[in-house]
């Protein structure tokens, strides 16, 4: 019992991980409606900053003050080098698709290119301490995680229906011409979108990289599992997106009673497959337009 | 001499890449289906050619093995699939290439799962003689696709593309050929992977990865869709110019990754600067 009361906690674990690589991208999704997979580069980005400034002699508060300002910059650097071209000639959206899996790739070689391929770890100040409750196994960080990731879904969702900005954000989502007309500027929007996704990321990036170490490829593999989990959820609503990265950790972590542990991930790719083809809304979300 | 070896090293390879973006072409280009899953062709075939060769069947069975495969899995993926349009349908497609990739990694007892497969035999004794036929291939799958293009079949791939409802209204069944150009795409990717495999003579999972998605998208964009000239042209140019980086003095752990960085660069400012790459007809949909 308590294996599976401790695959259990893995899976909340796991999920906690993904929903909060899912917030981000799923609220850039919802105001651009374009994929952003580079989000997932600039989690990985976000941890490496973390590395060397907790390595630097300074604070650690601060030393994650400026991971969050560097990857703030970082991320809006791509919306404005890459994504704000494309948009201003009315790309479609498989391109713009297209250009960020090119952007994750530049992002994954850059990281490669100044830390190395080698696995690094961000120090933390204090121990990890691990709790042990009815034979159940949790360190202080997955807690932490748990913690952040419920408090995600809370915020999202309070900004996405009561502040002005998430009605404007819904607004600009649910047609352009009309929100520009009532003086909503989509580019200053789409903005605030990316410094709100960056700050996600960097949490993201900080948590997860505490938890698992940093290696170069991290970031794909984690956008990947976090963008099914979206689509399970309902790419269409934020905190259904968040939702449905929980239940994926959740089932990734429950399907090794049945599968080898390596399938963990063909788990996750299968689901998103079986959705996008037969429920592309997600479990949460509206109808989407014509797929 | 060594210089020489190089060079062939790179036409052959110019020569492989080139047959996986020519294929890549009849579907994207000449059909309008944005596939990502054309990676997983590629690598499905050269798992196919590598494990029918290594359990000594002959190079030819290998082959053809590997085209049939992959023909295959490119009809059975478009079953599901050609009815999703544009973003829906590249996702989908490339669930598709993790999903294979997934599979590659953990099936071990067929695909050895990470350690891959070592001492796929080769298909001539010399890199000389297999430039030649790597070429010849190159060619035939040119022309091959090229005069499809141009056959009443190809035609309506492209009016399948232009303009889907208008084709179906004049009697075609687009269903069913967006099932053969997925398939027949596929069936030239597994040729592509099984000269692959057999060239490098190791594969292992990494084969499925999104770099190497990214570089054949590098390859087909910069070198223009719905353009066979284009595909040769957009892979060597792919492939060439980041070579001169190991001439400059990097570190050897450093060129990957710049590599990487040039190509994914070089396919940002084609997206940005001039969508229809250098051939090419048709904008990306």
């Amino acid at each position: 019992m308590s294996l599976a009361a401790q695959l259990a906690v893995n899976g909340v674990i796991a999920g906690a991980i993904l929903a909060l690589v899912a917030s981000g991208f799923s609220l850039i999704y919802n105001v651009t409606k374009m994929m952003h997979f580079a989000h997932g580069a600039v989690i990985a980005l976000a941890a490496y900053f973390a590395h060397t400034f907790t390595s630097m002699p300074i604070a650690f508060p601060f030393a994650l003050v400026l991971t969050l300002v560097s990857t703030c910059v970082a991320g809006e650097l791509i919306n404005r080098l890459v994504y704000r071209p494309l948009r201003t000639r009315k790309a479609s959206s498989a391109v713009l698709l297209i250009a960020s899996l090119a952007a994750m790739i530049f992002l994954n070689a850059a990281i490669i290119t100044f830390w190395g391929a080698d696995i690094k770890t961000i120090r933390l100040p204090y121990a990890n301490a691990s709790i042990e409750f009815a034979g159940i196994i949790i360190t202080s960080v997955q807690l932490t995680i748990i913690a952040v990731a419920l408090v995600l879904l809370l915020v999202l969702w309070w900004l996405m229906k009561q502040t002005m900005i998430g009605k404007a954000m819904r607004a600009l989502a649910d047609n352009k011409d009309v929100a520009q007309t009532v003086g909503i500027n989509p580019e200053q929007l789409t903005t605030i979108t990316f410094l709100i996704g960056s700050v996600l990321a960097a949490v993201a990036g900080i948590l997860i990289g505490i938890e698992e170490n940093l290696h170069p490829a991290m970031g794909t593999s984690l956008i990947v599992k976090g963008f099914a989990g979206a689509v399970v959820g309902g790419m269409l609503s934020v905190p259904g997106a968040v939702l449905g990265a929980l239940l994926l950790g959740l089932a990734q972590n429950l399907g090794i009673w049945w599968l080898p542990s390596g399938y963990k991930d063909a788990i996750a790719f299968a689901l998103l497959f079986v959705f996008l083809l037969f429920r592309p809304q997600g479990l949460l979300g509206k109808k989407m337009r014509d797929a | 001499m060594a210089f020489i070896n190089y060079l062939i090293h790179l036409a052959i390879l110019v020569c492989i890449y080139g047959m996986l973006t020519v294929s890549l072409n009849l579907a994207v280009g000449f059909t309008g289906l944005i596939n990502l899953g054309h990676i997983a062709f590629f690598g499905i075939g050269a798992y196919t050619s590598a494990l029918l060769a290594l359990n000594g069947y002959p190079l030819w069975a290998a082959i053809l093995g590997a085209a049939l495969i992959a023909a295959l899995a490119g009809i059975i993926l478009a079953f599901p699939t050609t009815r999703l349009k544009g973003d829906y349908l590249a996702l989908a497609t490339l669930g598709f290439t993790f999903i294979v990739g997934s599979i590659a990694r953990n099936w071990t007892s067929l695909t050895r799962g990470p350690l891959g497969l070592p001492g796929i035999p080769k298909y001539a004794a010399s890199n000389q003689t297999l430039l030649w036929i790597a070429a010849g291939t190159l060619l035939a799958f040119s022309i091959t696709i090229y005069c499809i293009t141009k056959t009443r079949f190809g035609k309506t791939l492209q009016a399948v593309r232009d303009d889907e409802l208008a084709a179906a209204m004049l009697g075609k069944n687009t269903f069913v050929h967006k099932v053969a150009a997925m398939g027949i795409s596929a069936f030239f990717a597994g040729i592509a992977g099984s000269f692959f495999a057999h060239y490098i003579s190791f594969i292992d999972p990494s084969i499925f990865g999104l770099g190497d998605l990214v570089l054949l998208l590098s390859m087909l964009i910069v070198g223009g869709l719905a353009s066979v000239p284009g595909s040769f042209i957009g892979t060597a140019i792919i492939l060439l110019i980041p070579e001169p980086l190991r001439f400059i003095g990097f570190p050897s752990a450093l060129i990957g990754p710049m590599r990487e960085m040039l190509f994914a660069l070089i396919l940002l400012l084609i997206l940005i600067y001039r969508p229809k790459g250098i051939f090419g007809r048709v904008d990306l949909q």
